[in-house]
């Protein structure tokens, strides 16, 4: 275990911390991330604490609200909910929103009380039940040291995972973690000093949304254990964004894949083909089917068009007169034909990846103009797969996962040759 | 020289894919089923695994996950007659699936993939 470093306070950005049965010790943490979570909060932390108390009984447990400055009554809530688990609220300034400082919170508050493991869910997962905290916790007391989700999603949901996120994380680390992103997920405090002392820690994007697909990356680098772990149920988010991350979302996830990609140059460019990742938690029944989702393929397509508009001398500066001129020509077919070849979007993510590394232009503008070509890819996904069931869909992402590994070469080539 | 472990329980098998793994160059040793298999790994310590999906007494997934538990890194290979197994969530434990044939190109050439992933990360 370690001590309160300069390094973790300096990522702290704790401004409230409410400990009604002054908390010590404890050595299981549920964080519960929040952000104006009123209507939710009160059952996840039931679910939580009931977990807890069925499956880590024997142990000394707490359940930490790690909010950013709700404005609703998601505290009161939180607090005044039955539970036999103690309680502890932390919050940000006020002002302060992000993910990533509500889970760097947690962390530092994980290792005063001397916590051996960290699990993490969010506030607004509905479909939460006890044994989710079973499956995400137990593998850490089983010498792993982090725990991935995996779900039974919608085809259609959590597209920036299985579009680009899982794609290329895979490829780059060698390392098959199919929700790198999940949002639920669970550590060993061995990993907490990573996360607290690295120098990508006060990144902005990092700070933001993209602390899940960060810790993952810290994960594997670190060559730890990681399993993925099935918490059976479809997730429903309290408040659903639709099929399409937004772009705010887009920038800081893409973003530290890309941000991450320079800092683990030497042993990505090294990695060939890729390793699955141990699995956890079967045996929980037939999982009920995901909840429908909805996807306008009009949008989606209206999207990619205007992305044309928008950023056409960009692309073409960016890309080679090939993949620039197949980008062009699939402008031209009809939506009822639409198809973006997974090759193409291998070899656009990839150029983006070295013109990132580059700043070739500012960062949040290269970031957004791809995000319709993104959007063009995902509507050939929801094409292609508009038939399919869920497991036939997975399949056809590992197929394209597939593609990304085998085009690798082209991404070290470039990588080196453009410095 | 790589060490391969096939867990078939059909004999014709088992010979096929041993001789024409030998001619390859890899080491192959055989079992029949999943009767002591992890003793067997951890005493015989293969580079990696083909693993039959259906078998009379052992169910290949759950072996799988035996296997994965114990033996976090060791490559493994689905053989498999049928496509119904990927329904089950249990087989992206596994590193790849081939279908059985006598063709064992792709076969081959999963095999070097899982062996060079190995040992390039």
């Amino acid at each position: 275990m370690f001590g309160r470093s300069e390094a973790v306070k300096k990522s702290s950005k704790l401004a409230y911390e409410e400990n009604p049965e002054k908390v010590e010790r404890a050595e299981v943490v549920v964080g519960i991330s929040s952000c104006d979570s009123a209507a939710f909060i009160g059952h996840t932390a039931e679910q939580a604490a009931k977990g807890l108390v069925d499956y880590f009984g024997s142990k000394n447990s707490v359940l930490i609200n790690v909010d950013s400055d709700s404005g609703d009554r998601t505290k009161e809530i939180f607090l005044g909910t039955t539970t036999r688990v103690p309680k502890v609220y932390l919050c940000t300034p006020a002002g302060i929103k992000g993910r990533g400082h509500k889970l760097i919170n947690l962390v530092n508050k994980a290792a005063e009380l001397k916590a051996e493991a960290v699990i993490v869910v969010d506030a607004a997962s509905k479909s939460i039940t006890p044994l989710w905290i079973k499956n995400l916790g137990e593998p850490i007391f089983s010498g792993f040291s982090f725990v991935t989700p995996l779900y039974l999603r919608h085809k259609y949901e959590g597209i920036l995972t299985s579009g680009i996120v899982y794609p290329l994380t895979r490829v780059l680390y060698g390392r098959r973690v199919r929700q790198p992103n999940g949002g639920d997920l669970a550590f060993g405090m061995a990993l907490a000093e990573t996360y607290l002392r690295h120098p990508t820690a006060d990144e902005k994007s990092i700070q933001q949304a993209g602390v899940d697909v960060w810790m993952t990356t810290m994960a594997i680098n670190q060559g730890v254990p990681i399993c993925q772990s099935y918490v059976g149920r479809p997730k429903m988010q309290g408040s659903p964004d639709g099929v399409m991350p937004q772009i705010s979302a887009f920038v800081d996830v893409v973003g530290t894949v890309f941000d991450l990609m320079g800092f683990f140059q030497e042993r990505w460019k090294k990695v060939r083909w890729s390793k699955p990742t141990a699995v956890f938690g079967f045996g929980m029944g037939e999982p009920d089917a995901p909840p429908p989702l909805e996807v306008s393929e009009a949008d989606l397509y209206r999207v990619f068009l205007q992305g044309f508009s928008q950023y056409q001398s960009l692309w073409e500066s960016l890309l080679d007169n090939k993949t620039f001129s197949k980008l062009t020509e699939i402008k031209h077919l009809p939506v009822a034909h639409f198809s973006f070849p997974s090759e193409l979007w291998a070899r656009i993510v990839f150029r983006y990846t070295v013109a990132h590394r580059n700043r070739v232009t500012d960062r949040q503008s290269l970031l957004e103009s791809l995000l319709p070509i993104f959007h063009g890819k995902s509507l050939s996904f929801v094409k292609k797969t508009e038939r399919m069931s869920v497991q036939q869909a997975e399949e056809y992402i590992e197929n394209e996962c597939m593609i990304f590994e085998e085009m690798k070469s082209y991404l070290v080539a470039d990588w080196q040759e453009n410095q | 020289m790589a060490k391969i472990l096939v867990v078939d329980d059909e004999e014709h098998i088992r010979l096929l894919y041993s001789e024409e793994l030998r001619e390859e160059g890899y080491d192959v040793i055989t079992a029949e089923g999943g009767y002591r298999l992890l003793e067997r790994i951890e005493k015989e310590r293969p580079d990696l695994v083909v693993l039959d999906i259906k078998m009379v007494d052992y169910d290949g997934l759950d072996l799988l996950q035996d296997i994965r538990n114990k033996f976090y890194d060791l490559p493994v290979i689905l053989s498999t007659a049928y496509d119904t197994f990927k329904e089950d969530m249990k087989s992206i434990a596994a590193d790849f699936y081939v279908v059985k044939s006598f063709d064992l190109s792709e076969l081959k050439r999963k095999i070097k993939m899982a062996l060079e992933a190995r040992t390039s990360a």
